[in-house]
């Protein structure tokens, strides 16, 4: 706005200049005018006809043009029309009266219109200011992030004023530091303003204070730049700074006004972000304590369950040992072991949701051919259930996708032991694996006829540690398909449950074939055959 | 084909309780246990009692498991089988290519270690060059380069029989990815091609009849390699 308010005032001199030409040439040719075509006996009507000129340069010009064009007028009017004609003596001294009359009047109507116009330039000024204030206010509503917004803030406002601005927020340790701060493009090589000790300085002392200082202000008037602190009613936040130029004092004040104007808005969005970045803490603190509730009950009950088993089998053998048969004695070693494999499953889904979480799971990506893959899972769910009907169907083609086998195989290996768990022991469990080139993705469905999963319930099951009301019977911790959607999603895929068109749960695993274009670079070799 | 009764075997496991687990159990099945717990000890037991089978824990204080490997493989080419935690693939590799013969993940199973000991102490003893290997149908003739699978020939590329030849003459053991690339392709291979190796594998298992979701012949080590295996005995 104050580009386009300089834009009106600096070429404003010459216009002026202009204006007592255009005046001056007006009130001559109006002059000839009224020669030409002899009104020059009418002497009232010519009179009101040289009120013209200084209304239109009282509307266009103001007050200064306006009451050179009534002089000038009646000059011009004494001169050429009233007796004796071209000659500044006046015959009759009543004349002298209308004349004073005639620039009273012309003096009053020119300082009305200027009036006006003044008015309506400071209405024009006032809008511009809403207007960027209006803009400024719709970017900060719409901005979450701090940094972006200071930065929109420091932006916005040096655009507003066409000055270097800066914002100031403290740090950690309640120190000031330039947060975020621009630099208009025409001084984009020199260094950010804002960064110098003594800005600094009257940063800190303007946020200690909680008082506007620099040029135009009450307090260090001598500093080159205006300082605001960034005050809602609880706190200031911070300070925003402008860099300030020699100006006239009535522009300060109308700068010092959208400068606070500029400030309270930025306080507030900056309260407002805080606020939310507040809840969002406070919303995963709440979150992560039900997390810790969660683990503490489920490990508690999944841990103790295996180690009860455990301790209680050990310790019978050691007490017992004559009591018991070879039988007796097998059962209570195989319960041991089947106590402590369990418990392994458990540290390792605990420690595998650890690695997600911590963002310490690296992919060690690698071309893998899915029916291997697939190979190894079904040797490991074999050990502890051997007996399952598992089909698989594999595409014609071997099928290679680029990603972590040991982390896909843990998919594969829970979604296929929680197939085993929900569903009855005779019931076969088909897993079907298809590529789909044009798509680029791969697809594995592990389907089985077991109770199936409610719609309700399809997305949840893929959260931390919950467990479906109908399958509370069943063991687990409710990790196992969280993991598995952690890693699915690391290598860009997805993984959904849907209803098995033949009763029974259907789970989906979508993975991308190539991966950040890295395509399979195998091609025959052209081998012969011995 | 059974192992020899008696064989010494040197346990280096800093866990008292791992060692009472192996020396319990092992002595049970006829094995001479020694055992230590660190590893600098381990290196000078190795030499003083000569065993037939080093068990070596990986995640030794002090010197560590690697670097007891690599001292005992400077002299001895002892059997070693390695312990290891897991999730420690790269640990696994790196411990196969520096010249174990095996490894057993922790938590094991008794009879899976037992039997890894038995593979690994009949490979040191079997020390003729049998021309003709067989594994149940499958025989492979090394002098004539020929594979024959229920008394059919197998037509093989030069390629597949090499990897068929080192992975069945290591019938048992644990081949790594690199070990194979360095046997099959000798100098000329990158870590980086090891997805040839897994469509060489695809192309073997078909010509050999393999479910590859049940393999008869070529085991796959998820991460680390391939295992040949055994016939069932």
């Amino acid at each position: 706005m104050s580009e386009r308010i300089k834009k009106e005032t600096l070429p404003s001199h010459g216009k002026r200049i202009s204006a007592y030409v255009w005046v001056t040439l007006g009130v001559t040719l109006l002059t000839l005018l009224l020669h030409a075509i002899g009104m020059s006996g009418d002497l009232v009507n010519v009179a009101l006809v040289y009120l013209f000129p200084v209304l239109v340069s009282a509307v266009y010009w103001g007050m200064g043009p306006a009451v050179y064009a009534a002089s000038f007028s009646v000059i011009m009017f004494d001169f050429f029309f009233v007796p004796p004609y071209l000659s500044f003596t006046v015959e009759d001294l009543r004349y002298l009266i209308s004349f004073v009359v005639y620039l009273a009047v012309a003096i009053l109507t020119a300082s009305l219109a200027g009036r006006l116009r003044q008015q309506l330039e400071m209405v024009k000024a006032r809008e511009a200011t809403t207007n960027s204030l209006y803009a400024l206010s719709r970017q900060m509503t719409a901005i979450t992030d701090l940094n972006t917004l200071l930065f929109n803030i420091a932006t916005q406002v040096s655009l507003t004023l066409g000055k270097p601005a800066a914002v100031y927020l403290p740090d950690g340790q309640g120190d000031l530091l330039v947060t975020s701060s621009s630099t208009p493009e025409s001084e984009g090589e020199k260094d950010v303003w804002g960064d110098g000790e003594s800005e600094i300085a009257i940063a800190r002392w303007v946020y200690h204070h909680g008082q506007i200082a620099g040029k135009g202000s009450s307090a260090l008037r001598e500093s080159p730049g205006l300082y605001v602190p960034l005050r809602t009613e609880e706190q200031i936040h911070g300070v925003l700074a402008v860099s300030m130029d020699a100006g006239e004092v009535h522009e300060q004040q109308e700068q010092l006004r959208l400068l606070e104007a500029c400030g309270g808005l930025a306080a507030g969005a900056i309260a407002r972000v805080k606020l939310a970045e507040e809840a969002r803490l406070a919303q995963i603190t709440a979150e992560s304590e039900r997390i810790r509730t969660a683990l503490l009950d489920s490990v508690s009950h999944e841990l103790r369950t295996p180690l009860t088993a455990i301790i209680g089998s050990a310790t019978g053998l050691l007490e017992n040992d004559t009591l018991f048969t070879p039988e007796d004695r097998r059962e209570l070693t195989d319960n041991i072991r089947d106590g402590a494999l369990r418990m392994n499953r458990l540290v390792t889904n605990l420690l595998g949701m650890v690695r997600l979480e911590s963002g310490m799971l690296q992919l060690n990506r690698k071309w893998c051919d899915v029916g291997d893959m697939i190979s190894v899972v079904l040797t490991q769910v074999r050990e502890f259930s051997p007996h399952r009907n598992i089909q698989v169907e594999l595409p014609d083609d071997p099928a290679f996708i680029y990603g972590d086998e040991v982390l896909l195989e843990q998919v594969l290996v829970n979604i296929i032991s929680n197939a085993i768990k929900y569903s009855p022991d005779e019931s076969p469990i088909v897993i079907t694996v298809a590529s789909d080139k044009s798509t680029d993705q791969l697809t594995i469905w592990v389907a089985d006829q077991g109770i199936g999963i409610t719609e309700a319930e399809r997305l949840r099951i893929f959260d931390k540690f919950y467990r479906s009301e109908s399958t509370q019977h069943v063991t687990g911790t409710g990790l196992g398909l969280a993991i598995c959607k952690g890693i699915v999603e690391v290598h860009g895929g997805s993984i959904g449950a849907e209803p098995n068109p033949g009763g029974g749960t259907r789970m989906r695993i979508d993975i991308p074939l190539e991966a950040h274009g890295s395509r399979f670079p195998y091609s025959e070799q052209g081998e012969v055959e011995e | 084909m059974n192992a020899p009764l008696g064989a010494r075997i040197l346990v280096i496991d800093d866990e008292p309780q791992i060692r009472k687990l192996l020396k319990v159990t092992l002595q049970a099945h006829q094995f001479e246990l020694h055992e230590c717990g660190d590893g600098e000890e381990g290196v000078i037991q190795a030499s003083i009692v000569h065993p037939d089978l080093i068990i070596l824990d990986l995640g030794l204080p002090g010197m560590s498991g690697m670097e007891v490997l690599r001292r005992i493989r400077e002299w001895s080419q002892v059997p070693i089988i390695v312990l290891t935690a897991k999730d420690q693939e790269g640990d696994k590799i790196a411990a196969l290519d520096a010249g174990a013969d095996d490894y057993v993940t922790k938590p094991f199973g008794m009879g899976e270690l037992v039997a890894r000991i038995r593979v690994a102490l009949r490979h040191v003893a079997k020390t003729t060059d049998e021309p003709i290997l067989r594994f149940g149908s499958l025989t492979i003739d090394l002098a004539q380069r020929q594979v024959e699978l229920e008394g059919a020939l197998v037509k093989l590329t030069p390629t597949e029989y090499e990897m068929l030849k080192v992975l069945a003459s290591n019938a048992g053991k644990i081949i790594t990815q690199r070990q194979l690339l360095q046997q099959v392709w000798g100098g000329h291979h990158h870590e980086s091609d090891s997805h040839y190796l897994r469509v060489y594998v695809g192309h073997l298992r078909k010509k050999l009849n393999e479910d590859p979701t049940n393999p008869r012949y070529i085991q796959t080590e998820p991460g680390i390699g391939y295992r040949f295996l055994l016939p069932a005995e």
